[in-house]
């Protein structure tokens, strides 16, 4: 049955090979319009179960807060540069149109602090223990008085906290707290040195001090961010990538008047766009780079370059089949099924080797072109549809995985690889007839003979003969390799820095890293979705606890609750009577000189003791800010500001009272006045927030709020650290999603997925093997080169120093798929040819095998070019695994089949 | 055969016997969790202790420090006192310790002046490291604080060690709602100590690991201390360079003259 399906379709090829193809290019066009439709997605939370809860809260975030998904500008430079560079580009950037629909691709760019909000309810914004604290501050709006009730509030003992605070909060609250400072003694200091004070730079002085700096700059000041709320969402992909670039086009034209200030684009929309060209170009010369070399090898190895050509060319058809395939099933290519091209092209060539090698050295020994072909598909045709099934079944099992990567990735590949093995038995026949009928007319018009020749490996075939008949050596050598490999295998490690799979040579990651080390913040952070303020308020409240967490940022920072608000407002009131009763002095004297120098040597003081404390307590951002103050006590001549604010006061007395009197009669009134404004005790309830506040924490509808919580170390380095974020994160909320949490399920899904799909794809295999050769016996055979080449690849990979990742996990299962067809062609022809032939087998077969073997290396091996880490990783891998199941194929079959035929001959 | 009938030889021998045998069926005999932490509490309670001490740091931003410091305690560890010695930009900083740490002030050679720390302050990180002032000094609140249990015997870093668990008493504000020891059999020393949340016996907050055990003046001494904390994932390791035990110690040393010196 199986012969005279074989031989039907093989005279079909010789008799009508233009009908045969007419069908191929047909269905190929079909589906070529629908690979062209085809999409990618490169979100990792694309990968995990649909229904999963964390991918359906990380969608709804990413579908309702268009906040979520900024777009950061990064600016880089000496800080007036960066500053002056942000206020030009901002408007340029809140201009940037899409040139389709003429609408703005920016919502909002925030970099500068809410101070509107702050400025009328910045002190029902403060902790009720800080307001107990520093009230005295806000008491009188004199310098004097004013640094007098700031040295005291220095020097007072601390009383403890009813509202938790994190140490990361409280050391930035401190050099904020700090950074005013400065800015006020390098104010008081330009008042006396410099031009006359400006109503405008002492009611910049009043506001650093009261509300900290405006602009989101680093702790070293020579970093910016531009957060850009786009007016889109993630979904909108054509938006994500055309967006992206013209911020990038308007960011490089501004960027040539400042050529001392570099700036780039992070954040998500910038990473998703990055990931999508780099992903496509990846694919793309990883594809070229596969095609190449294959096409050379093949050159090389039948000599000649048609043949290859044609070959490579039905397995262009085959691709466009995959590709149709694929948008018709699942629509869009993940980040796991992005490389599926490379993989087809390494493995659907294989069919088509086999066929040129048979259907060659059949002409080549001067059979007629139907005779050829028949044979060639008597002696291989079973061994590549066993061989193209069982991978395919293999690819199929992914399907019973729980994480969506996984399934696409098995449903993916398994039904392109099938389109290829059509597209192989459907054309690559008939163009392989219609080439050698040109040919033979070619040589009958020219009246010239067929050089006869035997293209088979014979030297190949010489050396496995010589294992076949030392089968005992070979025996135990096999095992002892097995065994030392085994051995090697157990030890691997699993690489969990995600950092390692992501591309490399991204601006939008390098300056992810950027922001973690100059703003100690890091971007990915995890998200809850809160249905009330109420909600979110304990949930940043409870996340805040965690030692994990590095800082939580939700509504309720700019809206307290109602019972805090009530135990803030006795101090306003206090404040407020205390502010009210000061009277403005307009008047500085020399008196008032001493006073004040008096009050500055006990703030220097006061700085030095905080300095040393925090270099006591390791608290390096404190220590630092108090530095630029107090000067570093290490070095010889301490550069201080406070002292050098002290000498020009006392040596320049007249022109410091006069400086000081102007500064005096511009801050005051000014501090005065924001006082009063802030320590207004009325209510803050949800409808006084501001848009701009309101569009960062709360959904359109204003039903859904947003608590952005923050980690206190790298997710992505330290496994244990992930681990504890994630286990907190739970506790907090079990809706917690975000990057961490995405990840962490993930390495959870595929290793659980891997395992299953191992299992499954052993016994499928199996019964596929059973089924074909109809003896246990054969099925087993065949199994023993693949288990022993699946260790060997594990063993060889911790040998070379390589770690199981995420991705290359995915080549255990694929490898049993793909590895298992070696034995199946070796047992295949070994039936058919009978006993003492092993050297023929191995010079025919054996060459197929070697060059579908490296043609499939090559094909993952180009995968190491990828900028994709995770499909490096994959490349690296299958590349070992591929090279490790032909070698125990070869030489464990060989000694199998010598143990075997002696076995049989002592017998006979 | 009765009693009357015993040959006297024999009854002398048992009596023996029994005087042979009581002490080591007394010594045998376990020990309460309240003798093991009377133990305990007279050996990590010295009179008198004085030590340089090597304390390695990790600053918010990662980087290692390395402070070397004298410290001076007295009435079983109810007045402590710290010196700086190195590194030279804090040498002559000192902190000083009252009332099981109630009052700390902390001195500082660059201002010349003394400032009084906050109550609340005790059970705060120690200047960066993982032990909390409370940790540094709190005199005899193994027995004050907390009620023991015998948990049982169990081998710890290579010792056979009782296990004993302390939950704190009601009514005591001390910073730990439970601690488990492994208290050496040996010598009573505890190698290893578990730290509970001050809120949630169930959440374990610090691990304190001691090792290079010496016996100096005829007590047992961890030379190394290392203080994980099991929330944060840090570590502070702490090494005695030299320790003396039950030295004279003025009383003016825990005074804020002593803490100026």
């Amino acid at each position: 049955m199986r012969t005279k399906i074989l031989q039907s379709l093989a005279r079909l090829h010789a008799d009508h090979p233009w009908k045969m193809l007419g069908i191929g290019l047909f269905v190929t066009i079909i589906l070529g319009v629908f690979a062209s439709q085809l999409k990618q997605t490169v979100r990792w939370s694309d990968l995990l179960p649909a229904k999963d809860r964390r991918t359906i809260e990380y969608n709804k975030v990413i579908d309702d807060f268009v906040s979520a998904t900024s777009i950061v500008v990064v600016v880089q430079g000496e800080e007036e540069r960066i500053k002056a560079f942000a206020e030009e580009v901002v408007p340029l950037i809140e201009a940037a149109a899409d040139p389709k629909e003429g609408e703005l691709y920016i919502k909002r760019i925030d970099y500068k602090l809410e101070t509107g909000f702050l400025k009328d309810h910045g002190l029902m914004l403060t902790k009720a223990d800080d307001l107990k604290n520093m009230k005295d501050v806000f008491e009188n709006p004199n310098l004097v008085p004013l640094l007098e009730n700031i040295n005291k509030g220095l020097e007072k003992e601390y009383v403890g906290r009813g509202e938790s605070i994190s140490t990361r909060e409280k050391e930035d609250n401190a050099v904020r707290f700090l950074d005013g400072l400065e800015n006020l003694v390098k104010t008081m200091r330009g008042s006396v040195a410099e031009a006359p004070i400006t109503k405008a730079k002492a009611q910049e002085a009043v506001d650093r001090l009261l509300f900290g700096g405006p602009y989101m700059l680093s702790y070293d000041k020579k970093a910016l961010i531009l957060n850009l709320i786009p007016n889109f969402n993630m979904t909108e992909m054509e938006k994500v990538v055309s967006s992206t670039e013209a911020i990038q086009k308007v960011i490089d034209s501004t960027l040539k008047g400042y050529p001392d200030v570099q700036a780039g684009l992070t954040g998500m929309i910038p990473l998703a766009h990055d990931e999508e060209i780099y992903a496509l170009k990846s694919m793309g010369h990883t594809t070229i780079i596969a095609f190449v070399a294959i096409f050379i090898l093949l050159v090389f190895s039948f000599r000649m370059w048609v043949a290859p050509l044609l070959a490579l060319l039905n397995l262009l058809m085959g691709i466009i089949w995959a590709m149709g395939l694929t948008t018709l099933l699942v629509g869009e290519l993940n980040l796991m099924t992005s490389g599926m091209a490379a993989i087809l092209i390494g493995l659907g060539i294989d069919f088509s080797i086999h066929i040129i090698s048979i259907f060659a050295e059949g002409r080549s020994l001067g059979k007629p072109i139907e005779i050829a072909m028949e044979e060639t598909f008597l002696k291989s045709g079973m061994g590549i549809l066993i061989g193209g099934l069982t991978t395919c079944a293999v690819f199929f099992t992914m399907l019973i995985s729980s994480s969506r990567g996984m399934k696409e990735m098995g449903l993916v590949t398994g039904s392109g690889l099938l389109a290829v093995l059509i597209v192989t038995f459907l054309s690559l026949p008939s163009l392989l007839c219609l080439r050698e009928r040109r040919l033979e007319r070619r040589r009958q018009k020219k009246g010239l003979q067929k050089v006869m020749k035997d293209i088979s490996f014979k030297s190949f075939g010489a050396v496995t003969s010589f294992l076949s008949r030392r089968y005992i050596a070979t025996i135990i050598s096999s095992i002892v390799v097995t065994v030392l490999l085994v051995v090697s295998a157990l030890q691997i490690s699993f690489d969990q820095n995600m950092m390692n799979m992501e591309a490399k040579g991204l601006t939008s990651i390098a300056l992810q890293d950027t922001v973690l080390n100059k703003f100690d913040l890091s971007m990915d952070y995890a998200l809850i979705l809160a249905d009330r303020v109420g909600e979110s308020r304990s949930l940043a409240q409870k996340a805040k606890n965690l030692s994990s967490v590095a800082m939580v940022d939700d509504i309720s920072l700019y809206l307290p609750s109602e019972e805090q608000q009530r135990r803030r407002t006795p101090y306003l009131n206090e404040i407020r009577k205390a502010i009210l009763a000061s009277n403005l002095n307009n008047d500085f004297g020399p008196n008032d000189l001493n006073e004040l120098v008096k009050e500055l040597k006990r703030l220097q003081m006061n700085i030095m003791e905080l300095q040393d404390m925090a270099f006591l307590g390791g608290q390096d951002k404190v220590e630092s800010k108090c530095s630029e103050l107090v000067g570093k006590p290490d070095e010889p001549e301490p550069k201080s500001t406070i002292s050098e604010l002290i000498h020009l006061l006392e040596g320049n007395r007249k022109i410091a009272t006069v400086g000081l009197k102007r500064f005096q009669k511009e801050f005051a009134p000014y501090f005065k006045e924001s006082v009063l404004r802030m320590s207004s005790a009325q209510m803050i309830s949800l409808r006084d927030l501001p848009t701009s506040i309101l569009d960062r924490y709360a959904n359109q509808a204003r039903s859904q709020f947003l608590v952005a919580v923050f980690p206190a170390g790298n997710i992505w380095q330290d496994k244990g650290y992930l681990e504890r974020f994630v286990s907190d994160l739970e506790k907090v909320s079990r809706k917690a999603t975000g990057m961490a949490p995405v990840m962490k399920a993930l390495f959870d899904v595929v290793a659980k997925d891997g395992k299953k799909a191992v299992m499954l794809s052993i016994a499928v295999i199996f019964m596929l093997l059973w089924l074909d050769f109809r003896k246990l016996g054969y099925a087993l055979l065949a199994m023993i080169p693949l288990t022993a080449g699946a260790f060997w690849m594990v063993g060889v990979m911790k040998l070379v120093g390589m770690q199981l990742t995420v991705m290359n996990i995915m080549g255990l299962p694929m490898i049993i798929g793909i590895g298992i067809d070696d034995g199946v062609h070796i047992i295949h022809r070994w039936r058919i040819e009978g006993r003492g032939m092993v050297k023929k087998i191995f010079a025919s077969t054996g060459k197929a095998i070697l060059l579908t073997s490296i043609t499939t290396m090559l094909a993952f091996g180009s995968l190491i070019f990828s900028v994709w880490r995770g499909f490096a990783s994959l490349g690296g891998a299958m590349f070992i695994g591929v090279g490790t199941c032909f070698l125990s194929t070869v030489i464990i079959l060989s000694g199998i089949i010598g143990l075997l035929e002696r076995k049989r001959g002592n017998s006979k | 055969m009765n009693a009357k009938m015993i040959p006297i030889k024999v009854l002398g021998a048992f009596a023996a016997l029994i005087w042979i045998l009581l002490p080591a069926a007394v010594s045998g005999q376990e020990l309460t969790s309240e003798q093991i932490m009377n133990r305990v509490n007279k050996l990590v309670s010295p009179e008198t202790v004085k030590a340089r001490i090597r304390m390695v740091i990790v600053t918010s931003s990662g980087k290692r420090r390395t402070f070397l410091y004298d410290s001076f305690s007295k009435d079983r560890g109810e007045k402590n006192l710290i010196r700086y010695i190195e590194p030279s930009r804090v040498k002559g900083e000192a902190i000083l310790m009252l009332n099981n740490a109630e009052d700390i002030w902390i001195y500082f050679p660059r201002t010349k002046r003394v400032r009084k720390l906050a109550t609340h302050t005790k059970r705060q990180k120690w200047e960066g490291s993982d032990f909390s002032y409370e940790d540094m000094g709190t005199g005899e609140t193994f027995l004050k604080d907390f009620n023991s249990k015998k948990l049982g015997s169990e081998k710890k870093e290579g010792y056979d060690c009782y296990k004993i668990e302390l939950n704190r008493k009601r009514g005591s504000d001390v910073g730990y709602s439970r601690l488990i020891l492994w208290v050496i059999k040996e010598n009573f020393f505890p190698v290893v100590i578990n730290y509970y949340d001050r809120n949630d016996p169930g959440t374990l907050e610090k691990v304190l690991v001691q090792s290079n055990i010496k016996e100096i003046d005829g007590i047992p001494t961890g030379m190394k201390m290392v203080m994980y904390n099991k929330q944060d994932n840090t570590e502070t390791s702490m090494e005695i360079l030299d320790v003396k035990y039950n030295v004279k110690l003025d009383d003016g040393l825990f005074t804020e003259r002593g803490l100026r010196k």
